[in-house]
């Protein structure tokens, strides 16, 4: 991308001169050709660059009034189109080719609408800087592409401050056992950020998940209404390969008897929708980990805790928005776009701007799981530190280290270990 | 030379002596066996909760541990045991043939161990069958462990065959001197025998080890063992290609050092100086420093791998490797071995069968400690470091050391028992002898694996005569 990011730079900045701007304006006062047209298809060209809109479509759409306005429509796009590519780089090697003088520079301009190949090539520059960059885990972008159901969380690290509300709630909504912290928060300080910070660790239900794909049994498995990873129960047969393959250490396995027998367990909170053992704690010797509430999901907890889970019910920061990733409409989306827009970038007057400040990032996202959680916030740096958070797990009556509890129950542990 | 002939009764002897070490032997695996079977018995009653295993991560614990690293161990004893003896069949290494059958058979009790390792490990062993079975056609394409279960099962189906087809031909001829008592075993092992079919068996099992050869190095213990680890995205310590290979040193030095073992108890019970020779015992230790030199020199590619200029997660894996003392007791123990067996081709007098014993106690002590510390290690350096509970900590329970001291009573007590039941040498390795007269231990002494007879072999073959 660096070659790609250097040639975009190299373009504006060779389009950027004085006397190029006068030479739009003059094109524009001219109006040798519709205005109008230019500014739409600019607007458009940013949708494109945003994802919201793909090639063909931006092709199709401007094809007949492009063939009205200039008899012809040889957009620099229309070729690579046509060769059914369909690959967004084309569109970017039909703008290079501008600069490398295969196509006349200033012909393209007047048949495209100079305000349109100049905000065209505006957020085409930016596009090509995010890809690869922290916007690319924005959930918008790519949004159109996946198909159905996929729960998922956006956590917004700023307004988290550490109280561990979601831990507590959590550990009693589950009653899992002294130590399973299923949701975990991170207080950590690292080299390249000032001062505290959080990292609130729920299990990621990835769309590509190690741990379904190395379970010897179809006991953990993605359940295909709404692509939650859970673990059955009923199936599981206690191999704990998915913790090993599990790169975030969501997994906790039930070594010994649960804290809370089965009898004091709510039935309706202990099977989903479809009669699978799938929430609460686990039985003793299977695996257990955040599970994302399916019964409330399937309606099993009342109407009112479908879409809900129970650690955002517990967080007063409104740090975690639980739904649907693939809906632009649901909470999590609505909740980035609102601090996207909160957070907008002057573009007016720095076009080549990303269109927020926000940052974003997936966990870990570079070993392939494709996570469904999304962190508003910084990423924790590959040498940062937890430290001693606001709140201890022992000042809310939950335990950090849960070997400390497993190890009383080790056989000979008080002498060898 | 010699004028001792090994005959048929030497290979018959174990059948019907019977000594009070024998029984006494019977004695500590039965009390050994006990042990395990108490321990197991906590677990099943408590759960895994007795074991020093917790979960990796916020908890401060490593989630696998003795269990899998002594599976892995048991594994590659069972691997190397019986690329070993197709390597007599199908490389014409006749040296061997007195000692194939026994590694054969650890071949079955290696796996038997593992298998039982498999079962002790998981929280559920009630629901393998059903867990496992019933989805195998799902789970078969994406998890190695399911790969595992597989080819262990294939292997184990081979080698059994393999055994099988070879037994008719001795167990027809040998059956007058068997012991009355297991007549059923000999009459199914025989069903439906006659001479023709030893030219056709013969066949099978020169495939059958055609098979064996290519099967354990490409897809065994160079396979689907080593992918159990290395494939994974979480844990720095197990990736690389390299783990195919280094696994696969592991499996040979191991099973090595266990038919060193073997060889030296038969031969010590059963004075059968004149059927495993010096030269048996002089050959497998030369063969343990070229695998133990392949395995020290794989271990020295991930170590220089992982410090210079490697990615973060990696460089914190190998310190990690680097700053524990497992790390350096296994390496040492093999480092000694090593430069034991080296001293020992530059001057021969110091070569004798209890240091070979001894180098193969030692190689087997190195990699089971080396099993052991690569599991936890892994666990213990995670690519999500995060957690100030990691690297955690891990000290095997009494539960845990019990299994390995049970598991070794296991594979013990069935070469106590089958060396009741089966001649565990070859009728054919004697055979061998009978052709050549008197020159007998020529034949596969000198088979033209290029080593040199020298003045101790002579005398040693002088001294047994």
């Amino acid at each position: 991308m660096s070659t790609d990011e250097a040639t975009a730079d190299e373009v504006l900045a060779d389009l950027h001169t004085d006397e190029w701007e006068a030479e739009m304006q003059a094109l524009l006062e001219e109006g040798d050709y519709d205005a109008e047209l230019g500014l739409e298809m600019a607007k458009d060209a940013q949708r494109l660059v945003a994802g919201e809109l793909d090639e063909a479509d931006f092709y199709e759409r401007y094809h007949d009034a492009v063939i009205d306005e200039f008899g012809v429509d040889d957009r620099p796009v229309a070729e690579a189109i046509e060769a059914a590519d369909g690959d967004r780089e084309t569109f970017v090697e039909s703008l290079e080719a501008l600069e490398d003088g295969d196509l006349d520079r200033r012909e393209a301009m007047k048949k495209m609408g100079a305000a349109g190949l100049f905000l065209g090539l505006g957020t085409w520059a930016s596009k090509e800087n995010a890809e690869g960059g922290p916007d690319a885990a924005s959930v918008a972008a790519g949004s159109d592409e996946e198909e159905g159901t996929q729960y998922g969380m956006v956590i917004d690290l700023q307004k988290c401050d550490g109280c561990l509300a979601c831990v507590v709630a959590c550990s009693q909504e589950n009653n899992t056992s002294a130590g399973a912290n299923w949701m975990y928060v991170f207080t950590y300080e690292d080299d390249q950020q000032q001062g505290e910070n959080y990292l609130v660790r729920t299990c990621q239900h990835c769309s590509d998940a190690p741990c379904e794909k190395v379970c010897p049994t179809t006991a953990r498995h993605k359940r295909t209404e709404d692509g939650l990873v859970l673990t059955d129960y009923d199936v599981c047969i206690g191999c704990r390969y998915c913790q090993v393959a599990c790169p975030y250490g969501v997994n906790y396995f039930q070594w010994g008897e649960p804290d809370t027998p089965r009898s004091e367990l709510d039935p309706e909170h202990v099977y989903d929708g479809r009669d699978r053992r799938v929430d609460s704690r686990p039985p003793k010797g299977v695996m257990g980990k955040c599970t994302m509430c399916p019964s409330r999901q399937d309606g099993k907890r009342g109407e009112e805790k479908i879409g809900t889970t129970a650690c955002e019910d517990a967080c007063s920061m409104d740090a975690i928005h639980f739904g649907d990733m693939n809906d632009d409409e649901s909470d999590p989306n609505q909740y980035l776009e609102r601090v996207r827009a909160e957070n907008a970038n002057d573009r007016e007057d720095y076009p080549n701007r990303t269109e927020d400040t926000v940052s974003t990032f997936r966990l870990l996202e570079e070993l392939g799981t494709d996570p469904n959680v999304v962190f508003v916030g910084n990423e924790p740096g590959p040498n940062a530190r937890q430290v001693e958070g606001p709140v201890s797990y022992e000042d809310v009556g939950e335990v950090d280290r849960r070997k400390e509890v497993l190890d009383d129950g080790t056989f000979g542990g008080g002498v060898i270990g | 030379m010699s004028t001792k002939r090994a005959t048929e009764s030497d290979i018959l002897r174990p059948l019907s002596a019977t000594s009070k070490k024998y029984y006494a032997l019977v004695a500590v695996t039965l009390v050994a066996i006990g042990l395990f079977a108490v321990a197991w018995g906590l677990q099943l009653r408590d759960g895994l909760i007795v074991t020093g295993l917790a979960d990796w991560g916020s908890s401060g614990g490593v989630t696998w541990g003795l269990y899998i690293g002594a599976f892995i161990w048991w594994v590659g004893i069972a691997h190397g045991g019986i690329i070993l003896s197709a390597s007599v069949r199908l490389l014409g290494m006749d040296r061997y043939q007195p000692v194939a059958r026994l590694a054969e058979l650890l071949t079955l009790a290696g796996l038997t161990a593992a298998g039982l390792y498999i079962i002790i490990h998981v929280g559920r062993p009630d629901r393998i069958v059903t867990s496992i079975l019933l989805n195998y056609t799902e789970t078969v394409h994406t998890s190695p462990l399911v790969w595992d279960v597989t080819v262990i099962t294939l292997y184990f189906v081979m080698t059994a065959t393999y055994l099988a087809l070879t037994l008719r031909y001795d167990v027809t001829r040998l059956r007058d001197q068997l012991p009355d008592r297991f007549e059923p075993v000999y009459k199914l092992l025989t069903v439906g025998y006659s001479e023709a079919e030893d030219e056709v068996v013969e066949r099978m099992v020169w495939w059958l080890a055609l098979g064996i050869i290519i099967l354990a190095p490409l897809l065994l213990h160079g396979g689907v063992i080593p992918w159990l680890f290395s494939l994974l995205p979480s844990m720095p310590g197990w990736s690389g290609a390299i783990q195919g290979p280094q696994f696969l040193t592991i499996a040979l030095t191991s099973a090595i050092g266990g038919v060193l073992i073997l060889s030296y108890a038969f031969r010590t019970a059963y004075d059968w100086d004149h059927i495993i020779t010096d030269d048996v015992f002089r050959g497998l230790t030369l063969w343990l420093g070229l695998f133990t030199l392949l395995f020290l020199w794989l271990q020295l590619q991930q170590v220089i791998n992982g410090v210079f200029a490697a990615p973060i997660d990696q460089t914190h894996a190998a310190e990690a490797k680097l700053g524990h003392p497992a790390y350096w007791i296994s390496m040492g123990l093999a480092i000694t071995t090593l430069a034991f067996i080296f001293a020992q081709t530059i001057r021969p007098s110091l070569f004798s069968r209890t240091r070979s014993v001894l180098a193969g106690v030692a190689i087997l002590s190195a990699t089971l400690i080396e099993k052991i510390f690569f599991v936890v290690e892994g666990l213990l350096s995670p690519t999500f470091e995060l957690y100030h509970a990691v690297p955690g900590s891990y000290v095997p329970s009494p539960v845990e050391i019990a299994s390995l001291i049970g598991t070794i009573g296991v594979v013990t007590l069935f070469f106590l028992v089958v060396s009741k039941v089966i001649p565990v040498v070859e009728l054919h390795a004697i055979e061998a002898h009978e052709d050549d007269g008197d020159e007998h231990g020529e034949a596969y002494e000198y088979d033209g694996d290029g080593e040199e007879p020298t003045a101790d072999r002579r005398t040693s073959t002088e001294v047994n005569a």
